[in-house]
């Protein structure tokens, strides 16, 4: 049975009468790269804000790596990056240093190791000459210091260019491959995140609309078949009273046969059969994102 | 509390302007003992430390109090140490005693490196010189430490670096004690609480000073200045426990 390192159960942010985060209950397992995913304002941020101690939640529970009392202590587990920060004055190297000193941890080589998983090893100027791209890989390294078995990252790839958000999620598996570390992952790139999360979370409007398995994702998102008729009604009649499909969907003259029903050869021919005109037959696989916004009623 | 004390001090003491600006004040003096060359001596030395001490608060103090304070604001550093686990009292707490800390060091280092200017320009301070020259020092140390203190709820309160700094130098350029001490001379609070002035912290340090040098007791003043960093300390991290933090 996998081992949950972070969960929380009824979690709720209540700003006045606006609920930032509603009765969230969500699983980190070891070994996730959890992808959450949610619109700006969603209560993503929120919902890290309150895991790392920034917020107080207005009701629900925390537990991290099997801890619900003494979370300050549990949170020395725990690497994480909302945003980078770190002094303008230091360079890349001090400033992990200066963190090496508050988290205890001792160096060994730890700095340059992660400067180098980074790409910032060599560089000697101060934080605040540093490009976008540049505070994010340090944002990163700073999250990953100490080996902490969770960490938490907050939209990592904004404003990055190709390369970096390439590099940068190749850094998240390497982690993930050779030392086990589970992440949990924001970003609203969601092509992104399908290249790199093992589960995912959907939130919308502070709640968790639904928690799935990248396994389980892409077989409801398996294909499709996109049925384009000169008469819907009749088209969809033919097609149920020959093989059920409860999961198709009409919309005027398109058909959507779901759930990877796709006999595309029987379809035409079943309908050409009954006398309806087929103008188009397209087999279609449904991105992260369509399924996201189908799910949270966008499209 | 100890691992974020260090991690503290291995950032300050590797801040350039730090050095820099010490620096230029203790170059300023040399070049300025240099120009009154031959007037050096125990009188000029607790002149100057008189002069030096009175402007160590505003001048010094909120330099030091900027680059203890609200450098994390700067950095946004603050969420990051409650992230890795740092509770906010300890973080209260530790930057009063960094505050201490450096002020305490800079109190130690001020006066022997005036009796080493004094020095090379021909004077030869006694050991009581240099003992009042402390005293100034410890007084100029206590109010650095206190509108610090006091400071930081406004940091931790508002989160925000030019508030902080703004009330660090109202208060150690003395408009606050100059405004409470105008409200205090008012005939109904005169007379319903008199001498209240004596208890604002240019008078708390006053009496410690006198104290110090024989005129007075010391211990009613010590007693007030740490229930007023107590007081100070206690809502700060009230301010700041309530605090959501920011990015």
């Amino acid at each position: 049975m996998a081992q949950t390192l972070l969960q929380t159960r009824g979690l709720t942010k209540q700003y006045g009468s606006f609920a930032a985060l509603n009765e969230v209950s969500l699983d980190l397992q070891k070994g996730d790269i959890y992808g959450l995913i949610g619109r700006n304002g969603a209560g993503k941020t929120t919902f890290f804000k309150c895991v790392m101690g920034l917020a107080k939640p207005t009701a629900g529970e925390i537990e991290i790596a099997g801890s619900k009392s003494g979370l300050n202590a549990a949170r020395r587990r725990v690497g994480f990056m909302i945003s980078p920060s770190f002094f303008p004055y230091l360079n890349p190297k001090q400033n992990l240093e200066y963190f090496c000193r508050v988290k205890g941890v001792r160096d060994g080589g730890e700095t340059d190791r992660l400067l180098r998983l980074v790409g910032l090893d060599g560089v000697k100027k101060p934080f605040k000459t540093f490009s976008l791209g540049m505070k994010q890989r340090l944002g990163l390294a700073g999250a990953m210091l100490g080996k902490p078995p969770i960490v938490v990252l907050d939209e990592p790839i904004n404003g990055l260019d190709p390369q970096g958000i390439a590099d940068i999620r190749a850094v998240i598996q390497q982690e993930n491959r050779e030392r086990g570390t589970t992440f949990i992952v924001s970003s609203h790139i969601l092509s992104e995140l399908d290249l790199v999360a093992t589960r995912f979370g959907f939130i919308e409007q502070g709640s968790l609309v639904q928690e799935i398995t990248r396994a389980d994702l892409h077989e409801r998102t398996k294909k499709s078949l996109i049925v384009d008729v000169d008469d819907g009604e009749k088209a969809l009649l033919v097609l149920q009273s020959k093989w059920g499909l409860p999961a198709a969907k009409r919309d005027g003259n398109r058909i959507t046969l779901e759930a990877h029903f796709d006999p595309p050869g029987a379809i035409a021919h079943a309908l050409v059969t009954e006398g309806v005109a087929l103008y188009r037959l397209a087999p279609q696989e449904t991105t992260l994102e369509e399924y996201f916004m189908h799910l949270i009623g966008g499209i | 509390m100890l691992r974020y004390l260090r991690g503290e001090i291995y950032r300050l003491l590797r801040k350039k302007s730090f050095y820099i600006y010490f620096g230029a004040f203790a170059l300023g003096y040399v070049i300025l003992a240099f120009i009154r060359m031959g007037s050096s001596g125990e009188r000029q030395m607790l002149k100057d430390a008189e002069s030096l001490f009175m402007f160590l608060p505003p001048v010094v103090g909120s330099y030091l109090f900027a680059a203890i304070y609200t450098d994390d604001l700067h950095a946004k550093n603050l969420p990051a140490l409650i992230g890795f686990g740092v509770g906010r009292i300890r973080i209260v707490l530790s930057k009063l005693l960094l505050m201490s800390l450096f002020g305490t060091v800079l109190l130690a280092l001020v006066p022997l490196f005036m009796y080493a200017v004094h020095t090379v320009f021909g004077a030869s301070p006694t050991g009581a010189v240099f003992g009042e020259v402390y005293a100034w020092g410890l007084k100029a140390l206590m109010e650095t430490v206190a509108f610090a203190s006091l400071s930081a709820v406004a940091v931790y309160g508002l989160q925000r670096a030019t508030f902080g700094i703004a009330v660090y130098l109202l208060l150690s350029l003395g408009v606050v004690s100059q405004l409470l001490s105008a409200l205090f001379r008012w005939e109904a609070v005169h007379e319903l609480l008199p001498g209240l002035a004596e208890h604002l912290m240019a008078g708390i340090s006053l009496r410690m000073l006198m104290g110090l040098m024989g005129n007075g007791a010391v211990v009613l003043p010590a007693v007030e200045y740490a229930v007023y960093v107590t007081v100070a300390a206690a809502l700060a991290a009230l301010a700041f426990h309530k605090k959501e933090l920011e990015f």
